[in-house]
C-alpha cells in the first residue's frame, strides 16, 4: 500500500518550503496507526498544508523498503529538504520528530 | 487486501520464546535508535536484509491476526461466496463464505465460463453485453442470474466482479463475490403478487379512487376513476396517473376556481394530518347537464409514498331527488302560507320555476261548464321575451284535446318538449304558439284521479325528465289540486254565509248568543236593548222588561233545551209606553254533545204591535159604536 498526501498547498511565510517525507507502516500494526495519526497533528500543527507525505506499507511493497534502506516499521524519513534524516518508531516523541523535519524550536 | 497479504514471519508463541526472538530480532537490528524503538515497544516490524520479508513483532502480529479475524467476518457478512477467474474467464476458485455453500458451488464449476453453466434467465444477447464488460475489463456489479438448484428449486444469485492485474500490468483475469439473493427475489416477488393483487381489487371497485402522495401527485387510479374522467368534467376528474391533483385544483378557473381552491386546501389538511376525512359535494355544469359530485378524501399515513386516498362519486342522482322533494316541500309550504287560490298558484308557478330552472310558467284552469282550459295565472322571470310569451298566453283558451295543455288535460299524463318537437306528435308550426322558441313541461293538476287544470313550463332547455321528476309533477299536480278543489269549496262557502248574512239581515235585527245559563255573551246588530248594557244578563232581566205569565212557558221550553220561535216580550218606556220584541232560538252543543247555551236572532215589532193595539183598539171602538147604535 503506498498512499501519498499532499497538503493544502496555503501559503504560510513561516514555512514556505514543501516539506517531502516518506512514512513506512506494517499494514494496520498499532505502531504503524499511531505513527500515522501522530504525523498527521505534526503536519496540519507546523507544516501548514507545505508537505508531501508517502506511505509505504512494506507488506506490500517489501522491496521498496529494502531499496531505501528501512529496518524496522514505522519509520519517517523525510526526503526533502536535505539532509535527509529518519525517525523510528511511532512517532509519538513530537520533539523529535520536529528536529529530523528541521522545524527546530518550534515545539510547543 | 487481506488475501492479497503476503505469509508473515511471525514470532512462535510462548512467552519465553517470544524472549529468545526478540533477542534474535535485535541481533538484526544494529542502529541503537531501532534497538531503543524495540526496547520502548514503538516497533511493528523488521525488515529482514536478506529476503525483504517483513518480521511481525508479536504485539502486532496479534492485532493483524484479530483485524483479520474480524475482517473476515465482515465480509462473511456481505456475501456468499468468493470466486476467481483466469484469463479466460474460467473459474479458477469458488469458496463459501458461510458453512452453507450450496449455491454454485456444488455445481463443479472449476474449469467453466459463467455463461457455461445452466442459466435460464439470460439471453444471447444479455451474455454478449456481459462478455463486452469482461473484454473492457471493466468491473461488474449485481449481475443477477437464475438457476435450478439440485433439488430443482428456483435460486437467485447476484454477481460483482472486478479485473485483477499482475505487477506489470498484464489481465490475469477476474475475482468478486456471489450473493444468493433467492430470499429477496421471493419476497420481491410476494411484494409484485401482493401489488398486482391490490392493483386487481382496486380496479374491480366501482367507485372512482385515485391514490396522492405527500406533494398531491396520482400515484395510481383505478379503471373506474379512468373512466370516470372520460363521461364527466369538473374539478380534478381528469387527472391522470402521475399528474398533480393539487396544481389540476389549484389552476381550476371560471367556475370551478372557488371549488377548486376549497378542494385543494380541504386535501392539503388531509395530507399534512390536520384532518382525516375531507368530504365535498359540488356541481358541475355541461351544455346540457348539471351532474353533482361528491369528492371523499381519506388520510392514508404509513404507506410509502401514499398519503390520501380520492374517492370521487357522482351523485346527480341523489341531489335531484333532494332537490326535488325540496320542491314538494316548498310547494307544500306555498299552499300552506296561500290565502287564495291566485296567491297560491302565483309562488307555486314561481317556485317551481326558480328551483328548476325554467324560464316561466303559466295555468290553464279547466272551466267545467265551457269545457275549455283557460289560462288563469302565470310567472316568469324578468327579461322581454319572456314577458311577451306570457302577455301572448294570457286569454289563451284549448279544448281537451288540442294544444299541449289539452293533450295533457285529455291523457292526465305529463308532456315534455325537448329541442321544440322532439318526442311529440304535435308539428312544430302547432308547438309554436304554446313554445314559442322554448323547450316546454306540461303536467295535470289532479284531484282525485281528476284532472281539473293544466300547469305548463318553459325553458331554454328542458332536462328529460326521469321516473324521480315524474313522481314529483304528479305529487305537486296533486297537492296543487287538492289545494284549489279545498279553496273552490271554502269560496263556496264563504259566498253561502255572505248570501246567509244578508238574508239574515233582512230578517231579523239582532243576532244574539248565550251560555248555558241564558245569559248573554254576545249581541250583534241594531238592538234596542242596548249591546255592551245587556251582556250577562237574561232576557227576563232585561231593564223595565214586562214580567207576564208568558215568561214561565218560556223559561220551561229553555229548560227543556228546545228551540223556539218567535216568543214575544216587551218593555216598558220612560214615557209609559212599551216597545215589543220577537226573539227565535235555538240551543248550542260542543262536539261533545254537551249544551254550551242558545243562539238565536231578534226583531223589534213595536210599530206591528202597536199598530196591532191601535187596531184592536179601534175595532173594540167600533164595536162598541155598532152595539150602542143597535141598543139605539
Amino acid at each position: 500500500m503506498v498512499r501519498k498526501r499532499k497538503g493544502r498547498g496555503e501559503s504560510d511565510p513561516a514555512v514556505s518550503t514543501v516539506v517531502v517525507m516518506a512514512l513506512y507502516i506494517t499494514d494496520s500494526g498499532p505502531n504503524s496507526v499511531r505513527a500515522i495519526a501522530n504525523l498527521e497533528a505534526i503536519c496540519k500543527e507546523h507544516l501548514n498544508g507545505n508537505f508531501r507525505l508517502e506511505i509505504i506499507d512494506v507488506l506490500q511493497h517489501p522491496l521498496r523498503a529494502l531499496a531505501d534502506g528501512i529496518v524496522v516499521t514505522p519509520s519517517l524519513a523525510k526526503l526533502s529538504p536535505l539532509p535527509i534524516a529518519t525517525v523510528v518508531g511511532n512517532l509519538s516523541d513530537k520533539s523529535g520528530v520536529l528536529r529530523a523535519l528541521g522545524i527546530v524550536g518550534s515545539a510547543r | 487486501m487481506n488475501s492479497a497479504l503476503p505469509q508473515l514471519n511471525a514470532a512462535p508463541s510462548g512467552t519465553g520464546v517470544e524472549r529468545d526472538f526478540q533477542k534474535a530480532i535485535l541481533r538484526l537490528v544494529k542502529g541503537g535508535p531501532e534497538r531503543q524503538a524495540i526496547e520502548a515497544g514503538q516497533i511493528d516490524a523488521i525488515i529482514d536484509p536478506a529476503s525483504g520479508n517483513s518480521i511481525l513483532l508479536p504485539e502486532a502480529r496479534r492485532a493483524l491476526i484479530e483485524r483479520r479475524v474480524g475482517f473476515r467476518s465482515l465480509i462473511g457478512l456481505a456475501f456468499d461466496w468468493y470466486w476467481e477467474q483466469d484469463e479466460d474467464y474460467r473459474f479458477v476458485s469458488h469458496r463459501g463464505a458461510t458453512d452453507d455453500a450450496d449455491g454454485i458451488a456444488e455445481e463443479g464449476i472449476i474449469g467453466k465460463a459463467l455463461w457455461d453453466l445452466p442459466i435460464d434467465n439470460m439471453s444471447e444477447a444479455d451474455w454478449r453485453t456481459h462478455r463486452q464488460q469482461l473484454e473492457w475489463r471493466v468491473v461488474f456489479r449485481d449481475l443477477e442470474i437464475r438457476r435450478a438448484d439440485r433439488g430443482g428449486e428456483v435460486r437467485y444469485v447476484s454477481i460483482s466482479g472486478e479485473p485483477v492485474f499482475d505487477d506489470r500490468n498484464h489481465f490475469k483475469g477476474y475475482r468478486g463475490i456471489t450473493r444468493d439473493i433467492t430470499e429477496r427475489k421471493q419476497a420481491e416477488a410476494l411484494v409484485q403478487q401482493s401489488q398486482r393483487f391490490d392493483r386487481a381489487v382496486l380496479d374491480a371497485l366501482g367507485t372512482p379512487i385515485a391514490v396522492l402522495d405527500r406533494v398531491g401527485s396520482v400515484l395510481s387510479a383505478n379503471h373506474a376513476w379512468r373512466d370516470f374522467a372520460t363521461k364527466h368534467g369538473g374539478v380534478g376528474t381528469g387527472v391522470a396517473a402521475g399528474a398533480n391533483y393539487l396544481a389540476v385544483c389549484d389552476d381550476a378557473g371560471g367556475t370551478d376556481q372557488v371549488d377548486g381552491m376549497a378542494i385543494a386546501a380541504g386535501i392539503r389538511q388531509v395530507i399534512g394530518g390536520e384532518r382525516a376525512l375531507f368530504r365535498y359535494d359540488y356541481a358541475c355544469d355541461s351544455p346540457t347537464a348539471r351532474t353533482w359530485l361528491a369528492l371523499s378524501v381519506t388520510r392514508m399515513p404509513g404507506n410509502g409514498n401514499a398519503s390520501a386516498v380520492v374517492l370521487c362519486e357522482d351523485i346527480t342522482e341523489r341531489k335531484r331527488g333532494e332537490l326535488l322533494l325540496g320542491l314538494e316541500l316548498a310547494v307544500a309550504r306555498c299552499l300552506a302560507n296561500a290565502t287564495t287560490a291566485a296567491s297560491a298558484l302565483q309562488s307555486v308557478i314561481r317556485v317551481i320555476c326558480e328551483t328548476q330552472g325554467w324560464d316561466c310558467g303559466r295555468y290553464f284552469r279547466l272551466d267545467q261548464s265551457a269545457g275549455v282550459l283557460r289560462c288563469e295565472q302565470s310567472w316568469g322571470v324578468s327579461g322581454a321575451v319572456v314577458e311577451e310569451f306570457l302577455e301572448k298566453s294570457r286569454g289563451m283558451v284549448f279544448r281537451p284535446g288540442a294544444g299541449l295543455a289539452g293533450r295533457v288535460c285529455q291523457s292526465g299524463q305529463p308532456l315534455w318538449i325537448i329541442d321544440g318537437t322532439r318526442g311529440t306528435a304535435v308539428s312544430p308550426t302547432a308547438l309554436a304558439p304554446e313554445t314559442g322558441e322554448y323547450d316546454a313541461c306540461v303536467f295535470p293538476v289532479t284531484t282525485d284521479e281528476k284532472v281539473i287544470g293544466v300547469l305548463a313550463f318553459s325553458a331554454g332547455h328542458v332536462r328529460e325528465p326521469d321516473d324521480r321528476m315524474l313522481q314529483a309533477v304528479r305529487s305537486i299536480g296533486g297537492q296543487l289540486g287538492g289545494f284549489l278543489l279545498r279553496q273552490e269549496a271554502a269560496d263556496s262557502l264563504r259566498r253561502s254565509e255572505m248570501r246567509f248574512r244578508v238574508l239574515n239581515d233582512l230578517t231579523s235585527d239582532w243576532y244574539w248568543e248565550q251560555d248555558s245559563n241564558f245569559r248573554f255573551t254576545q249581541v250583534v246588530g241594531c238592538s234596542a236593548l242596548g249591546t255592551a248594557e245587556i251582556l250577562g244578563m237574561t232576557h227576563w232581566e232585561l231593564p223595565n222588561v214586562v214580567a207576564d205569565e208568558g215568561w214561565a212557558e218560556h223559561k220551561s221550553q229553555l229548560a227543556a233545551r228546545w228551540s223556539f220561535c218567535d216568543f214575544e216580550f216587551a218593555t216598558l218606556h220612560p214615557d209609559g209606553k212599551r216597545a215589543y220584541y220577537s226573539i227565535c232560538g235555538e240551543p248550542v252543543y260542543d262536539a261533545a254533545g254537551i249544551f254550551t247555551g242558545y243562539c238565536g236572532t231578534g226583531v223589534d215589532i213595536t210599530r206591528r204591535k202597536r199598530a196591532e193595539i191601535a187596531l184592536r183598539e179601534s175595532e173594540a171602538r167600533l164595536r162598541a159604536a155598532l152595539a150602542a147604535r143597535s141598543s139605539d
